[in-house]
């Protein structure tokens, strides 16, 4: 017989005592003659009842304070299930707590509990364990990795922040949240500063921290099986869906359905197929095609069966031609290269691979209507715009349109009636130079790619600060400090104005990276202006207005308001990030139109590392979730001894005690 | 002498009259005022003259002073019989912790003073029972000897009974109750009213017709008349074995109220028929109870 099992033996023996004292003690109700007794009513004693809680009570406490002393005394070898700090010294700790709310954490564990549950519950047991003096972080590792809550020591504050965060449908960016997790302790003062990372590591490997790392929740890398849909697309009477599965097992016996969506998303079970196809049996990302067979307009793809991740066994399916179209006017004969083929601007458009759709245009539309399919427009060495297309063309700025005119020879000989407006007020000059190109310096918010434009070596320029409008700014300049980009805000829309045109025959303008940067630039201020009708999760929406009133799956969707970096200090943008994929409606100004929200096929991909904490420094092992309860347990102690205390008090000296007895007896 | 007689303070008793409230016809002129006017000792008033009456009681005096024509009257005394219906149930057996005595006991008690009353004032006396062990009816017997053998018939009898009393054991009860009572009689019923059937109320108070008076002298045991009992009990009845189990604080307030229902239907019924019901427990003075139950009988108490 070992000692525990002795030692167990005792306890229960131990446990047996009072329960055996509190039978013999307990006494039977008195039984008195009484002649009238058919005269008394029949009551559910109250006293004994009384006096059976009371004594359960005392039984319960006797056995509890065992059980106390018992595990206060095997503390050393108890081992609790929760997370825990574990102190050295009992100073205080750092924390930065990593919590991947990427959609790889919302797979459900064999118990039924999703891995963001679990990360979740974890973080709040850590908090509980927090102490006095201790400081914490929250890092979300969704992307883009975010700073959730600044180190602090106030821990309510970092209760409630835990409780605002949710699962979502991003990405996961671990290796950004880590070193976002690292730098958010880097100005403590605390010595001992760690990372906590609840994750299920389905990203990049962690890279090597000046902290300690802690991975402390293994069951949340355990693999799953899934199948989720990235996005879906119609092209006319057919729908392209990107399915990624994880495994072979997970797409076995499964159907891609294309169903009628309706206000509800996902749309219920009830919904009308259209067409199915099955997934293919292999692990890996496939693009599927669909047949529309009705004339409905909202429609969603979904997969049948069930697999760990329910939430991305559905899409919404966006129509092609809500892209974002860039409208190009150039002069095929002078702004292609002599090789032949598109015109430049188009080529340079469709090689950013940015997913837009160019639109090549003879002529500055005049009518409003065929505006309202482009996000940007782009006019290569102009002659002009005549009153019915400028007057078209400012309307179509006034909402939030962005157009680029680079002005060339062309636009100095504007015909009469017509003029460069609204890139330029009255005509313009084009002269000779000598110039070698920018000045870097000026473009330096386009990045690295600028430092080409410093020797594009133009034969000639447009002076742009005689024809510069009131309202426009000099966001570039040439060498010699003349205006090069000018940028001029009209309503919600953007103009800029460039002093040279694209052909190779004037400067090498084209063949420089920073002309794709620029084209870049124009294509991300129409996207966060026109709004690209896919994105993916987690990726940010701006508007310029905050009368954008976005409704996706999840309700209503808040804008925030930020102050536009580099910009006047009363211009504002507002921001909004949808979290979950899915279609969302956009209203604003009575005007109504729909953006979906999908996810990266990667990041069903992605499978949980196994990891042994390999970036721990040097020295240094994991902190363990040890719990020293021993304090506790004491104070446990104490109570039940005093709860007994006022038990028996009660007892003696409560009610049952006054007990009356039957006169002369 | 039995413990009975002993304890009892006879002379004291022997000086009362049991004087009836109802005016009795009898055989023999007792204390008792008759409600015969006419010929007797005492003078029971004036009454207008009617042809016919005899002028032997025309009141001249009255003639002369106010010339109107009045007969005097006067009132003949008789006896009354006395007769007593004791109950001796099982639960008149009943004597709890600390009470001086079993309530028959007590209630024997009360009778054989009553019975003391009425043979020193020359009436005849009468004692049946309900129930009981050992009992022996009497009467209608009077003199001095009779005291003696209502005496020791009420200390023979015990109580309980094989079996529960019914309607025929209390029909055979009244019925010779009512062969014995002559018009004017007393007629006593002794018992604490819980186990007699539900007939008995009609039966007995019916004997009170035809000038009889009925007067049921309840008997109770203190604690069946407080009931003082705290928190879980079980209450065990004597008759028919009931077991009732309760917490005694909260079924007090009911149980004193079935209590006084009874009492308050034996009550109602008797003022119909001119009866009372008198209260008692053997923790009472006995000697104050006697006195109660004579007032009762007089009429001092309605």
């Amino acid at each position: 017989m070992t000692f525990l099992v002795t030692a167990a033996l005792s306890i229960a023996l131990l446990i047996a005592l009072p329960i055996i004292a509190h039978l013999l003690r307990r006494g039977r109700v008195r039984q008195e003659p009484f002649p009238p007794a058919a005269l008394v009513p029949v009551a559910r004693p109250v006293a004994p009842r009384r006096g059976r809680l009371e004594d359960r009570a005392l039984l319960s406490i006797r056995a509890l304070t065992i059980v106390a002393v018992a595990a206060l005394g095997a503390t050393p070898l108890v081992r609790c299930s929760r997370l825990s700090l574990a102190r050295s010294g009992g100073a205080s700790v750092a924390l930065a707590v990593v919590l991947d709310d990427s959609l790889s954490m919302r797979a459900r564990l064999p118990d039924g509990e999703t891995r963001f549950s679990r990360a979740h519950r974890a973080a709040r047991e850590l908090l509980d364990s927090a102490r006095s003096g201790d400081a914490i972080a929250l890092v979300l590792a969704g992307r883009p990795a975010r700073l959730a809550l600044s180190a602090t020591t106030d821990l309510d504050a970092v209760e409630r922040a835990l409780e605002q965060i949710a699962p979502s449908d991003r990405s996961g960016e671990l290796v950004a949240a880590a070193k976002l997790a690292e730098a958010s302790l880097r100005a403590l003062p605390h010595a001992d500063k760690r990372v906590v990372v609840l994750s299920d590591l389905a990203a990049e490997p962690l890279p090597p921290l000046a902290v300690r790392l802690w991975t402390p929740v293994p069951e949340l890398r355990q693999s799953i099986h899934d199948c989720g849909i990235a996005e879906a697309e119609r092209h006319g009477k057919s729908v392209t869906a990107h399915v990624a599965c994880t495994a072979a097992e997970a797409a076995r016996g499964r159907e891609l359905v294309l169903v009628e969506a309706g206000t509800k998303q996902p749309a219920p079970a009830a919904a009308k197929v259209l067409s199915k196809t099955p997934l293919p049996q292999s692990r890996g990302e496939h693009t599927l095609e669909l047949e529309v067979g009705g004339a409905a307009d909202v429609l969603e793809v979904r997969l049948s069966g069930s697999d760990a991740i329910d939430s991305d066994d559905w899409a919404a399916v966006a129509t092609q031609s809500a892209g974002l179209r860039v409208g190009v006017v150039a002069d095929p004969s002078t702004a292609s290269v002599s090789t032949g083929g598109a015109t430049v601007v188009e080529q340079a458009i469709a090689a950013l691979n940015l997913g837009v759709g160019v639109q090549p245009l003879p002529l500055v539309p005049d009518d409003p209507k065929e505006f309202r399919e482009l996000g940007a427009l782009v006019l290569d060495d102009p002659v002009g715009l005549t009153p019915e297309s400028r007057t078209a063309l400012l309307e179509w700025l006034e909402r939030g349109g962005v157009a680029l005119a680079f002005l060339g020879p062309s636009s100095e000989r504007v015909p009469l009636g017509s003029s460069l407006l609204p890139f330029a007020d009255g005509g313009v000059t084009w002269q000779k130079t000598n110039v070698p190109g920018a000045d870097v310096k000026s473009f330096g918010w386009l990045g690295q790619s600028a430092s080409g434009l410093a020797s594009i070596a133009p034969k000639g320029r447009i002076l742009l600060e005689t024809a510069r409008p009131k309202d426009a700014k000099v966001v570039a300049r040439f060498d010699d400090g003349r205006p090069m980009l000018l940028e001029r805000r009209l309503g919600k829309g953007l103009v800029w104005t460039f002093a040279l045109p694209v052909s190779v025959d004037q400067s090498d303008l084209a063949l420089r990276p920073g002309f794709l940067a620029l084209l870049a630039e124009l294509v991300e201020s129409a996207e966060r202006r026109a709004g690209s009708s896919r994105s993916v999760a987690g990726e940010p929406w701006v508007f310029s207005d905050g009368d954008v009133v976005i409704e996706g799956p999840e309700g209503r969707l808040e804008l925030e308001e930020r102050t536009l970096p580099d910009a006047d200090a009363d211009v504002k943008e507002f921001v909004a990030v949808p979290a979950v994929h899915g279609r969302y409606r956009l209203t604003s100004n009575g005007a109504e139109r729909s953006r979906i929200a999908t996810i990266e096929a990667e990041e069903i991909l992605a499978m949980p590392r196994d990891t042994s904490n390999a970036a721990a420094p040097d020295g240094e092992d994991e902190p363990t979730p040890w719990t020293d309860t021993s304090s506790e347990l004491a104070m446990v102690l104490i109570g039940l001894v005093a709860l007994e205390l006022l038990v028996r008090l009660w007892g003696r000296f409560g009610p049952r005690g006054r007990r009356a007895r039957p006169v002369g007896a | 002498m039995s413990s009975l007689q002993r304890d009892f303070d006879w002379a004291r008793i022997g000086a009362l009259r049991l004087r009836a409230r109802h005016i009795a016809e009898g055989v023999y002129a007792g204390s008792h005022r008759s409600v015969r006017r006419g010929a007797g000792i005492e003078f029971g008033g004036h009454r207008p003259y009617l042809p016919g009456d005899d002028l032997r009681w025309l009141d001249r005096h009255a003639l002369m002073r106010h010339g109107r024509l009045l007969i005097r009257e006067f009132e003949t005394e008789t006896d009354r019989t006395v007769c007593v219906l004791m109950d001796a149930s099982a639960s008149m057996g009943f004597q709890s912790t600390g009470a001086p005595a079993p309530k028959l006991a007590f209630a024997a008690l009360l009778a054989a003073a009553l019975f003391r009353i009425a043979l020193v004032g020359g009436d005849a006396v009468v004692l049946d029972w309900l129930g009981g062990r050992n009992v022996k009816g009497i009467g209608p017997v009077a003199g001095r000897d009779a005291f003696e053998r209502v005496a020791t018939a009420l200390e023979e009898a015990e109580a309980g009974e094989r079996a529960l009393l019914d309607d025929a054991a209390v029909d055979r009860a009244c019925a010779r109750l009512w062969r014995a009572a002559r018009r004017g009689s007393i007629i006593l019923l002794f018992s604490d009213l819980l186990d007699l059937p539900a007939s008995a109320l009609e039966r007995v108070t019916g004997l009170a017709g035809d000038r009889r008076l009925v007067v049921v002298v309840r008997v109770l045991d203190p604690i069946e008349k407080e009931f003082p009992f705290e928190g879980p009990i079980q209450l065990r009845a004597l008759e028919g074995n009931a077991l009732i189990e309760t917490d005694a604080s909260s079924a007090r307030a009911e149980y004193l109220e079935n209590l006084e229902a009874i009492a308050q239907r034996w009550r109602d019924r008797l003022l119909v028929r001119g009866g009372q019901l008198v209260d008692v427990t053997t923790r009472d003075d006995a000697f104050a109870a006697v006195l109660r139950i004579m007032a009762t009988v007089r009429g001092d108490v309605r």
